[in-house]
């Protein structure tokens, strides 16, 4: 789309041009004289006179229009405008497993993206989708991890600074459960760098299972259940201790049978071994002391010997608890339909670590159901979602950034066109009096003079005429 | 064309020869490529003389002498003066009275055409007609006079004076009329002297002019002329847009007084044709009580033979134009 930088050079065209026109139509002249060598037989006296004659001269009035107009465009400054839509939508979809129903993101997501919107499916991370983002929407699956709104929004800034040229209005809608563990301390920051409103379009949350009472059957070194194991003993006295469950710690030795009994269904194997690393792990080239573990909602805050590391050519796996400083202390794998977990988390034997709840919170936490270690906290609050979601307008393009404007080569052709043209006029102007000169006597009036009607010195268009005696008139 | 400079052959205004200039070929050649259809319309046609010719040269049109010719018209008793030779003496013999013999006369009569060349005979100013056709139509009539014997000269009336060609019988006498005619009308020179230089040159002279001039002055020396035995031609040429002027002109100007400016609207234009019309009529009118031959010609209106004919057998009307007289 093209526009004008500077309009106010066209108008004013415009206007010169229509009173081009306006003057080659209606301003009287004295007209050409016919030589007549009986003129004594014409009476003298008052005449007067009313013509409409056919417009002539057009060429020229053409080319003057043109002129100015193309004088008028080329100072206006024409630039070109890409075309924008009136609004254009950004989606975020939260597909983590603070999500209750996957469907229900489906469906809202593709309410609302149109053609040309992003859709952006966030979890832990953010993936932009900006080709076929409503067949996307159509076919999202919940990933299990945990959803952060940070990322999400981090990439929704920049999807938008792709769109400010696509239209005149940006939108953020955000697809979530809005649960408390998805915002961060940076989320209000990256919030307020949008300078619009964002559109919240709640879904049901999804469970939170690890507040959900469940057993584990931990089984000690030997293998036995009433082993004098600290794990065991803490299972005990957080009540998690169950003979037949569907999580399974082991502290001993585990067989092929175990893992085949995890991948059988929908299970969990907790490989806790009481010395050495569970498998995918190695030994730290120095071990050191940390000073907590977390394992979802669980914090235990003890000088415990860290002595391994997760090994780089295991396996990827999710981490499902973490030193203080953020080192892996356990992992989890999926096998078949379960899982298998691995805690590198020694249990000192002295002291009172393992008698403590937080200790017993960590068990629990350790070993809860599949994807369930973590927590999804519970909903924000109607402050935090209206922090969110903000207020006023949406984001206009100018908000964003400065729109793109592409400078168009055109103006010194507008000149040279223009320039082109006042050589034209110039020929065809001495052409036109060369007309209006053959006919005419070139001779002062006297005795009568007869001005009628015409054009500003070339043309003439409609027009009424007075002849009165000697003088002209306006009708 | 030219203007200013006399054409080879021609007397200037006091009458003296001027330096002759040696034509060349393709001169000629252009001016026989103009004349040559209007001599070609004009050939074989006559023009005889309204009234017996006081003249003794021989010639083809009958004289008022009576001479000794073979074509015997009457006898008349002898008076002391007459030539003896003239006596028819078997008469005499029979009768015993002395008569005379007479018989018919026939005489030459000089033919002068004057030829307008003021600025209102270059009407319109694109083609100039009225020029163009009293430039050929005086080659015409000079043209018809010269074939049947009678000597021819010609009289231009410009803008430089008048430009005076003798009545002559020789072969080039129409030659050199038309290079005479090779001016461009300019002016508004007075034609009265002009015709009465051509009354005292021929005994008849045709004037083709718009006779918008000196029109009364031009008429009183024709009757001056007239009553003297001169046989007068007024030739009134009219152009078409000087009887229907184009819708489209709205301002006039007189070509000979560019002073002269009237606006011409469609009511006016009504107006200026009646009075154009009634000074037609006293035109003709005057003309023809005076005994001269009126024809108003207008060019384009009707092929030059007929219009040389029409002139020709003592004048008339044109057909489809109204003479007003």
């Amino acid at each position: 789309m093209v526009t004008l930088l500077a309009p106010a050079f066209f108008y004013v065209a415009l206007a010169v041009a229509a009173g081009t026109v306006a003057l080659h139509f209606i301003v009287t002249r004295q007209p050409t004289s016919s030589p007549l060598p009986t003129v004594r037989f014409v009476p003298r006296g008052t005449v007067r006179v009313v013509t409409v004659e056919r417009p002539r001269d057009l060429l020229l009035l053409l080319l003057r229009v043109a002129l100015v107009l193309l004088i008028g465009l080329a100072f206006s400054q024409p630039v070109l405008v890409p075309e924008r839509r009136p609004v254009a939508r950004i989606v975020l979809a939260d597909v983590s497993r603070a999500v209750g129903s996957i469907e229900e993101v489906r469906d809202s997501a593709r309410s609302l993206l149109g053609e040309g919107d992003v859709l952006i499916i966030f979890d832990t991370r953010a993936r932009v989708i900006r080709a076929g983002a409503a067949d996307t929407a159509a076919a999202l699956v919940r990933s299990g991890e945990e959803g952060r709104l940070t990322p999400a929004l981090v990439a929704a800034l920049r999807a938008a600074g792709e769109l400010r040229a696509e239209a005149d209005s940006i939108e953020i809608a955000i697809v979530s459960a809005f649960r408390a563990s998805q915002v961060d301390g940076a989320t209000q920051a990256v919030r307020a760098l949008w300078p619009g409103r964002i559109r919240l379009v709640p879904v049901a949350a999804g469970a939170d299972t690890l507040g959900v009472a469940h057993g584990a059957e931990v089984r000690g070194p030997g293998g036995d259940a009433g082993a004098q194991d600290g794990v065991v003993l803490a299972a005990r006295l957080a009540g998690l201790a169950a003979a037949d469950s569907a999580v399974r710690v082991m502290r001993g030795a585990v067989t092929a049978e175990d893992s085949m009994w995890a991948a059988a269904g929908r299970r969990t194997l907790v490989r806790w071994p009481v010395e050495g690393a569970p498998p995918g792990w190695r030994e730290r080239a120095r071990p050191d002391t940390a000073g907590a573990v977390v394992a979802g909602g669980a914090v235990v805050v003890h000088p415990l010997e860290r002595r391994w590391e997760p090994d780089p050519a295991a396996p990827a796996a999710r981490v499902v608890a973490r030193w203080v400083d953020g080192e892996p202390a356990a992992v989890e794998r999926v096998v078949g339909e379960g899982c298998i977990r691995d805690v590198a988390l020694p249990v000192p034997e002295r002291g009172d670590l393992v008698l403590r709840p937080a200790f017993g919170r960590l068990v629990r936490a350790l070993a809860a159901p599949c994807g369930a270690v973590a927590s999804i906290g519970p909903g924000l609050g109607e402050d935090e979602l209206a922090a969110l979601a903000g207020e006023g307008p949406l984001a206009t393009q100018e908000a964003i950034a400065r729109a793109e404007r592409v400078r168009l080569p055109l103006v010194p052709w507008l000149l040279g066109l223009a320039l082109l043209l006042a050589l034209l006029e110039l020929w065809a102007r001495r052409g036109a009096r060369a007309g209006a000169s053959a006919g005419d006597g070139g001779a002062e009036p006297e005795e009568a003079v007869a001005p009628t009607h015409g054009g500003s010195g070339a043309g003439a268009g409609r027009s009424r005429g007075v002849m009165a005696g000697g003088e002209a008139q306006r009708a | 064309m030219t203007t200013g400079k006399a054409p080879e052959g021609v007397t200037g205004t006091a009458g003296r020869p001027e330096p002759a200039v040696a034509s060349s070929g393709s001169a000629v050649r252009s001016l026989l490529r103009v004349y040559a259809p209007v001599l070609d319309a004009v050939r074989g046609m006559g023009w005889p003389a309204r009234e017996r010719v006081r003249s003794a040269v021989a010639g083809p049109h009958p004289s008022t002498v009576r001479g000794t010719s073979a074509e015997f018209v009457e006898y008349r008793p002898y008076r002391q003066g007459d030539d003896p030779r003239r006596i028819d003496w078997k008469l005499l013999a029979r009768t015993d009275r002395v008569y005379t013999r007479l018989s018919e006369e026939h005489a030459i009569l000089s033919t002068v055409v004057v030829v307008d060349a003021s600025a209102s005979m270059a009407f319109p100013p694109k083609t100039h007609g009225k020029w163009e056709f009293a430039r050929r139509l005086a080659v015409a009539l000079a043209a018809v006079a010269r074939h049947r014997g009678d000597p021819a000269g010609l009289v231009v009336v410009g803008e430089d004076g008048m430009r005076v060609i003798p009545p002559q019988t020789r072969r080039t006498v129409l030659e050199e009329m038309m290079r005479a005619l090779e001016v461009v009308p300019a002016g508004s020179p007075a034609l009265a002297p002009a015709a009465a230089e051509a009354f005292r040159l021929g005994r008849r002279v045709v004037l083709i002019t718009d006779f918008l001039g000196d029109a009364e002055a031009l008429l009183a020396s024709a009757k001056a002329a007239m009553a003297s035995g001169r046989e007068v031609y007024a030739v009134h040429v009219v152009d078409p847009g000087e009887l229907d002027p184009d819708p489209k002109k709205l301002l006039v100007t007189d070509p000979e007084a560019p002073s002269i400016r009237r606006p011409l609207p469609a009511r006016v234009r009504r107006e200026y044709q009646r009075r154009f019309g009634e000074w037609r009529e006293r035109l003709a009118r005057e003309w023809r009580r005076a005994g001269a031959v009126y024809a108003m010609v207008v060019p384009g209106a009707e092929p030059l033979r007929r219009t040389v004919r029409r002139i020709t057998e003592a004048g008339g009307a044109p057909a489809g134009v109204a003479t007003g007289a």
